[in-house]
């Protein structure tokens, strides 16, 4: 550029350029620096210590949190670990096939199509507190409309304890999760079906494909990437369910739906043992990275051979 | 770019339509079976719809019902009421301090809103435009991959230190800064598509490189700008394991913690729980109606190319 332009003023593609690019990322470098590697900075040194809320860094233990961890010392923890793993997965996949019905849906349909988008933004904004007390008075053993329906029309004899009983439970928060993040996948996939360029499909039907055809031999290998990758936004968001645990069941019955997430929360916040929850909480995000990064990496390969 | 979303919608009724004429010489070929098979799909698309439909409207739904019903009523698990009363309204009013609530979290998400675009529009155009601390960006991407537990302690005890526990300066820095990756996200999809030769034009003709971002791209950013920020509005007003721990005075409490305390409160039934949780979610769904468009756009700028 320096050469085309050689008249260009304050240094453009030089340093005036660098320096004014470095001085409007300050304040990200400073937010990042406290709220992303100060945290995990400080957790990790955390988990190698005995801690509560009161007198963090009380005494360093070196390795035991995690030896404690890892050798069956916290079975719940570990189970939870991998309950949270199938409940992301779950879920994701779920809202993924859902969402994208949802969305071909969309595309077919013409004044109703607006309308629907309308309604399908609601559950996308609500609170997911909010989700949590709606779902939880909905699915109520007394007073909840799904007992009330279904004692009404004579299919079960007594009122079913959705929330407090096994799978009941942790199908309940799954449809709750579904409820709130298949309309963000659905607008997604929307726009990631019409990114497909218009004369491919056009060409399709010249050619007499059907309309079957067109969306799985041309729609959805096109569309792959972008799938692909609201697949890995909804398995990171899933892997953060607090909110819904929190309200629905508070990891209950038991620990059946105790969840990482949530396992940390408790052992930081109920049990007052900080230091563990720090190596709890640096397993986790291992593990979530684990999880998540091959998938990444598959994306990248997609996209690049997209490209 | 305010229209993708509408623009959006037209090109897909532009294109069902020239899916239906398609469809129309293999009708005059097979008459009967064609055209019985094209109303059976139209018939199962309506129905799915429906449901859909219904399945999204049904807990919001069911709430609004809730608040109209006496402590008798709302035993009997049904939908509708017989004999629909106010109490539960004027009660939950009376008894929760809901304005109070709601209006915490909403000051605290609009300010923090604004710190967040603050910080991420000059960051992601210095990214996306001027091309300098391309890890930063990647940086800030990938530190939406861990689950915010982990920032939790971290984060308190820091807050502890510096005195800003139960502050609403505390609240908004933390919001602002919790959702800075994902402003990050939707802003980069908006500044990429300003072509990069007004700012070359600009360059050109001597304004600097503030001037040119302030005067030329600012106004060419204002529908994602805004877009951005309603996003991350709506995500601090819905926040909840933060402020669950940051924010437990009742002089900064928001709505999402106060609705979880209820959850045991004997003195709170579920007509009035149902009005808490109704008065809470309008102000968002206010928002979700008038700017439907903007954010569907928002949403979508983000995984764009």
């Amino acid at each position: 550029m320096g050469e085309l332009f050689p008249a260009l003023p304050r240094g453009v593609g030089g340093d005036g350029q660098r320096r004014a690019a470095w001085f409007m990322l300050l304040p990200l470098v400073v937010g990042l620096l406290v709220f992303a590697i100060y945290p995990s900075v400080y957790v990790l040194g955390l988990s190698f210590t005995k801690s509560t809320l009161g007198q963090p860094f009380k005494t360093w233990i070196g390795w035991s949190n995690y030896r404690w961890l890892a050798f069956g010392g916290d079975e719940i923890f570990i189970a939870s670990l991998s309950r949270a793993a199938l409940f992301s997965f779950g879920v994701a996949l779920v809202e993924l096939w859902l969402g994208l019905w949802l969305a071909v849906l969309l595309a077919s349909l013409r004044r109703a199509g607006r309308l629907i988008r309308s309604v399908m933004l609601l559950p996308l904004m609500t609170p997911p507190v909010l989700v949590g007390v709606a779902w939880k008075l909905l699915l109520a053993p007394g007073g909840g409309l799904v007992n009330g329906k279904l004692l009404a029309w004579g299919f079960i004899g007594a009122p079913i304890s959705f929330l407090g009983t096994q799978p009941w439970a942790i199908f309940s928060i799954m449809i709750a999760d579904a409820w709130q993040w298949t309309p963000f996948v659905a607008i997604l996939a929307y726009a990631a079906l019409r990114q497909v360029p218009e004369d491919i499909v056009e060409a399709a039907k010249l050619d007499g494909a059907t309309e079957r055809a067109i969306f799985w031999k041309i729609l959805l290998p096109l569309a792959a990437p972008s799938l692909l990758a609201i697949f890995v936004l909804r398995l990171i968001m899933a892997f953060k369910t607090f909110d819904l645990l929190y309200v629905l069941t508070f990891g209950g019955p038991g620990d059946a739906t105790d969840m990482a997430g949530f396992a940390i929360w408790r052992t930081a916040l109920r049990n007052f043992d900080v230091g563990t929850a720090a190596a709890q909480t640096v397993m986790f995000a291992l593990f979530v990275s684990i999880l998540i990064l091959p998938f990444l990496w598959l994306h990248r390969r997609v996209e690049e051979r997209a490209v | 770019m305010t229209a993708i979303g509408i623009a959006g919608v037209d090109r897909f009724t532009a294109k069902a339509g020239t899916r239906r004429q398609a469809h129309a010489p293999s009708l005059v070929a097979t008459p009967g079976a064609a055209a019985g098979w094209l109303l059976l799909r139209r018939a199962i698309r309506l129905l799915s719809i429906g449901l859909y439909a219904g399945f999204f409207l049904l807990p919001i739904a069911f709430l609004v019902t809730l608040t109209f019903k006496t402590r008798d009523e709302v035993l009997l698990g049904q939908f509708l009421t017989s004999k629909p009363t106010l109490e539960n309204w004027w009660r939950a009013f009376q008894f929760i301090n809901l304005t109070g609530f709601i209006g915490h979290s909403l000051a605290i998400a609009c300010a923090s809103a604004a710190v967040t675009l603050i910080v991420t529009t000059p960051a992601t155009y210095a990214v996306a435009r001027l091309r300098h601390g391309e890890f930063v960006g990647s940086f800030a991407l990938s530190s939406f991959i861990p689950p915010p537990v982990v920032a939790l302690l971290p984060l308190f005890f820091l807050m502890r230190w510096l005195g800003l526990l139960n502050t609403f300066a505390g609240m908004i820095v933390v919001y602002a800064f919790m959702n800075a990756p994902v402003a990050y996200w939707l802003l980069r999809g908006f500044v990429k598509k300003i072509p990069a030769a007004l700012d070359e034009a600009a360059w050109i003709d001597g304004a600097g490189f503030a001037k040119t971002f302030f005067v030329i791209n600012l106004p060419l950013l204002a529908p994602g700008v805004v877009a951005t920020g309603l996003i991350c509005l709506i995500l601090s007003y819905n926040e909840f394991l933060f402020a669950s721990l940051f924010a437990q005075d009742d002089s900064v409490r928001g709505l999402t913690v106060a609705i979880s305390l209820f959850q045991g409160d004997r003195f709170v039934n579920f007509g009035q729980m149902a009005v808490a949780s109704i008065a809470g979610i309008l102000p968002i769904y206010l928002i979700a109606f008038v700017f439907q468009n903007r954010l569907v756009g928002g949403l979508v700028a983000g995984s764009e190319k």
